[in-house]
């Protein structure tokens, strides 16, 4: 199989620990980079990368390789729990601070020329939509903002905003051969 | 409108899960999703979906490098790493984190002169439901003496009260096993066991329910 991650996970599936600290060594920068850009604190981002490991070990037998690969189910489930953590805080910083925080790095220049020919198809399809709205979309993915973060940072009723985004995932997924 | 196709419930399957991939729902509506994924189904199989459909967008998270942190991994997750060796203790105060804090804790606990045992019943409000712990030196083993354990979504996850100190995690209890052991603790403090999601609280504090507690006396 063309997937190492993958292979790890299934090997931590067997409560291998070697296999399980393998793939720590082969996935924790790229996982921790998920998690910091989404909750913006560094403390907080490597509390969450231990939970993210805990359930990796709990849930590895879950995993699927025919569904997708090893790399995406995990930040998958790092992404999943940031955001979780993100909506669970009670004491919300101001948007303007969230923004701050978020504006983290850009990708190395060697994943950003590897990356280019994966990820043309959905940038393509990004193109086709009105560009706010492709901004916005990017923006919720990459760090976890919601309807109503969005609603105020564009300034729009939230209604509006959902109606904008819920139809241009509809063209999305056209785009993309559903 | 114009552009948008007929919503039909099967395209609201499809939009909810789009919506939660990508992370626009407030906290209740992601919780009702993931209860709901739990079951499997349909819904699953198009978050599935969009995760792939949407997973190019990865390549847009930089990698951050990060300290080995396998050691505290594996210490909420095998009961017998928790016994902190002395020289990791200075790293993990370092660290500063809650997961190491509370590792730290118990390590500092288990530091302390061999102390006489302890006991404490851990008893639910509601239900059937009893732990009893032991401490005898530096161990504390836990054994299920009636009830059951969580369910296959659920965690039961074991917590630490001194005074009023917020609660302490002392790791996920194991469903498969009957007992497990942890370093030990001190009379007058209380132990208690929340239900969490799989794997733990997600937060570091109690999310769930208390399911049963109990005080720590000198046996």
């Amino acid at each position: 199989m063309d997937d190492p991650i993958a292979v790890l996970i299934q090997n931590t599936a067997t409560q291998d620990r070697a296999a399980f600290r393998e793939l720590y060594s082969a996935s924790s920068a790229k996982l921790m980079g998920v998690l910091l850009r989404i909750l913006g604190q560094r403390a907080e981002a490597e509390d969450a990368l231990q939970e993210v490991f805990t359930r990796v070990w709990l849930k590895a037998g879950r995993y699927d390789a025919s569904k997708g690969r090893g790399m995406t189910w995990l930040i998958a489930l790092s992404r999943n729990l940031a955001i979780d953590r993100l909506r669970q805080r009670s004491d919300h910083v101001s948007d303007d601070d969230a923004m701050a925080a978020h504006a983290d790095p850009a990708p190395r220049a060697e994943t950003r020329m590897i990356a280019t020919g994966e990820a043309r198809r959905i940038n393509d399809c990004f193109a086709t939509l009105e560009p706010d709205r492709a901004e916005a979309l990017r923006g919720a993915y990459l760090t976890g903002l919601s309807y109503t973060d969005l609603a105020t940072k564009f300034d729009v009723p939230l209604n509006t905003m959902r109606t904008w985004l819920r139809r241009s995932l509809l063209r999305l997924k056209e785009c993309m051969g559903s | 409108m114009s552009d948008l196709p007929t919503i039909t419930p099967e395209f609201e399957l499809d939009l909810l899960a789009a919506e939660y991939v990508i992370g626009l729902l407030g906290l209740e509506e992601r919780m009702s999703v993931e209860t709901r994924l739990r079951e499997g189904g349909d819904l699953a199989e198009r978050v599935a979906e969009w995760e792939h459909r949407l997973s190019d967008l990865n390549d847009d998270y930089a990698e951050v490098p990060v300290q080995n942190l396998m050691p505290q991994i594996e210490a909420r997750l095998f009961p017998a790493a928790l016994v902190v060796k002395r020289n990791l203790l200075s790293n993990l105060w370092a660290w500063g984190s809650a997961a190491a804090a509370a590792v730290a804790l118990v390590a500092y606990l288990a530091l302390t002169p061999a102390a006489p045992s302890y006991t404490a019943i851990l008893t639910a409000d509601a239900g059937n439901l009893k732990y009893e712990a032991v401490i005898t030196q530096d161990k504390l083993t836990l054994t299920r003496v009636s009830g059951t354990t969580a369910d296959a979504s659920h965690s039961y996850e074991l917590w630490v009260i001194a005074g009023d100190n917020p609660p302490v995690s002392l790791g996920v209890i194991p469903g498969d096993a009957e007992s497990i052991t942890r370093p030990g603790l001190a009379a007058g403090q209380t132990l208690a066991i929340t239900l969490e999601p799989l794997g733990g609280s997600p937060t570091g504090k109690p999310t769930g329910p208390v399911v049963a507690k109990g005080q720590l006396i000198a046996a």
